[in-house]
């Protein structure tokens, strides 16, 4: 061992031992009973033990245990709520020891990383089953029944691309801890993923608080423009849901905007045989991104084909906007109440 | 009045806790709490008239970096081995569990529980999974810790195991 002046040793050996608030018992050789006994037991148990007792009798946690065969540790015991103890068995010449050690302190902090690295792996296996639910296992039937085709070249079809996300959602993860944004994000998406699943579009793409959604794909009694933009209601509506009950609940609130565009795009599967993926790549792709990136919390955009498509409603106002990469272009917009409280976020 | 020991092991989060409150105190919450280390509940169960006082180890979730230690089934009389029938994945973990306490303990009487089947639209176990499940030729429960499906039934089912 690292050899330290014997004052120093003293300091920080007094400094831990008294945060462990050790308390022990000495056992009769081969026995669980009790010839003595020192340390904080009050700290550990209502009853203190007394010499001649069994040990098991004061703590059942002990039942089977005793005698000691061999030297073992029990790490991490919650004896009452939020108390968490280190259990030392110690064979010993002529003796044996049972040794109590506090780590309460160290084990609620552990909790916290456990708890976000368990949350993950939940949210993980269900976002997997969800993507290979909803693109996976409906592409690759469609893919079987002959209806799409999977040459290199891919098909051509009309479709609208929707793209949503959450407003404010990366200070807000700068300011939380991971725990509380894994929860809240996952709040969300449940807002947002249900509505593409109702009006039988496909979910492309999660990217972080974000999601990708084709319409036109999957068969559908309604236009594509139709599906898209009904999706992106419900999804306002059950955000603006979840927002209320945030409010009452004293949290703070997030909006979603959505950008919605039509045209050709080219479908295919990409991947090997059993990671096969499906993906749209056309022009009005990278539009719907642009204009989901230029709207405000409760604003759909939609472009110019995609207002065609709707027959021109009357609720969509007309706007120009400058946007990067693309340049000029007209689109429409409609403002639907996402926020319990809005323009005060 | 005889006590016994039952350990509760599986993959993290499914639903060894859940399962334990359903049991001891037929109570369910949605929330998700990481167990630490091992917190120990305890049942009286009327057994064929006999008294049976179960000592029932909720142990921590196995992890790839978290290892179960061994020392926790010390004394043990009989386990239960947990698997998320909505994560086929945490069948493969109940494997590894099941193969070190063998190794290290013992064979011991194991039953599993297939828990969370109130999820059907979620649930994913394949027939291949109950053979090779089957294999260990321990009884095997569907379980939902949420409506109480089997869950009265496959404690007693151990510890009428322990006591015959
Ligand atoms: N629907 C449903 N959810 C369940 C069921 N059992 C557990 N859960 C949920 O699954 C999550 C994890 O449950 P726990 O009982 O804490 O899991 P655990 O195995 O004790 O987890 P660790 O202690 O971390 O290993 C919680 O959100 C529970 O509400 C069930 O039968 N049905
Ligand atoms: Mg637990």
């Amino acid at each position: 061992m690292n050899h330290l002046p014997t004052t120093l040793f003293q300091y920080l050996a007094n400094h831990s031992i008294q945060q462990l608030e050790p308390a022990w018992l000495k056992l009769e050789k081969h026995s669980d009973i009790i010839i003595d006994m020192g340390g904080t037991w009050q700290h550990y148990s209502p009853k203190i033990p007394q010499t001649g007792q069994s040990a098991t009798t004061i703590f059942d946690v002990l039942l089977g245990m005793l005698p000691i065969h061999e030297s073992f540790e029990l790490p991490q015991v919650q004896l009452k709520n939020e108390q968490y103890t280190d259990i030392f068995a110690i064979q010993d010449n002529g003796c044996d020891w049972l040794l109590f050690c506090d780590v309460t302190q160290n084990t609620l902090q552990l909790q916290q990383y456990q708890q976000v690295s368990n949350d993950l792996i939940l949210l993980k296996a269900q976002m997997k089953q969800t993507l290979h639910r909803y693109i996976g296992h409906e592409v690759v039937a469609r893919i079987e029944q002959g209806e799409m085709l999977l040459d290199a070249a891919g098909e051509r079809k009309n479709i609208s691309t929707l793209f949503v996300d959450i407003r404010g959602f990366t200070p807000f993860n700068e300011r939380h801890d991971a725990q509380i944004v894994m929860q809240t994000l996952n709040d969300y998406m449940n807002c947002m993923l249900p509505p593409i699943m109702q009006h039988h579009g496909m979910i492309d793409k999660i990217m972080g608080d974000g999601v990708m959604a084709v319409f036109g794909v999957l068969p559908s009694q309604h236009h594509s423009s139709l599906d898209a933009l009904q999706t992106a209601k419900q999804m306002i509506q059950a955000v603006h849901q979840l927002n209320q009950q945030r409010l009452n609940q004293g949290l703070e609130q997030l909006g979603i905007g959505v950008g919605i565009a039509s045209g050709e795009a080219v479908l295919g599967v990409l991947g090997s045989h059993e990671r096969r993926t499906f993906t749209a790549i056309g022009r009005h792709v990278n539009l719907a991104a642009r204009l989901e990136s230029n709207a405000r919390v409760g604003e759909i955009l939609i472009d110019e084909a995609t207002h065609q498509a709707l027959a021109k409603p009357i609720s969509f106002t007309p706007v120009t906007l400058t946007l990067k990469g693309i340049g000029q272009t007209d689109i429409f917009s409609q403002t639907l109440p996402c926020t319990s409280n809005q323009g005060k976020l | 009045m005889i006590q016994k020991k039952i350990c509760i092991l599986g993959a993290a989060g499914v639903g060894k806790t859940s399962l334990t409150a359903q049991f001891v105190y037929s109570k369910f919450s949605e929330k998700y709490m990481s167990t630490m280390g091992v917190k120990i509940d305890k049942k009286m169960l009327d057994i064929d008239g006999i008294q049976v006082n179960l000592m029932i180890w909720d142990i921590h979730g196995e992890e790839k970096f978290k290892k179960i230690t061994t020392s926790y089934l010390r004394g043990a009389a009989g386990m239960i081995t947990v698997i998320d029938g909505t994560r086929p994945e945490t069948i493969q973990t109940a494997h590894e569990i099941l193969t070190r306490v063998h190794t290290d303990i013992g064979n011991i009487p194991n039953i599993f529980l297939l828990n969370k089947h109130d999820l059907t639209d979620a649930w994913d176990i394949s027939e291949q999974n109950m053979a090779e499940l089957q294999k260990y030729n321990n009884p095997i429960y569907t379980t939902s810790a949420k409506t109480g499906e089997h869950v009265e039934q496959s404690f007693h089912a151990l510890a009428q195991l322990l006591i015959s």
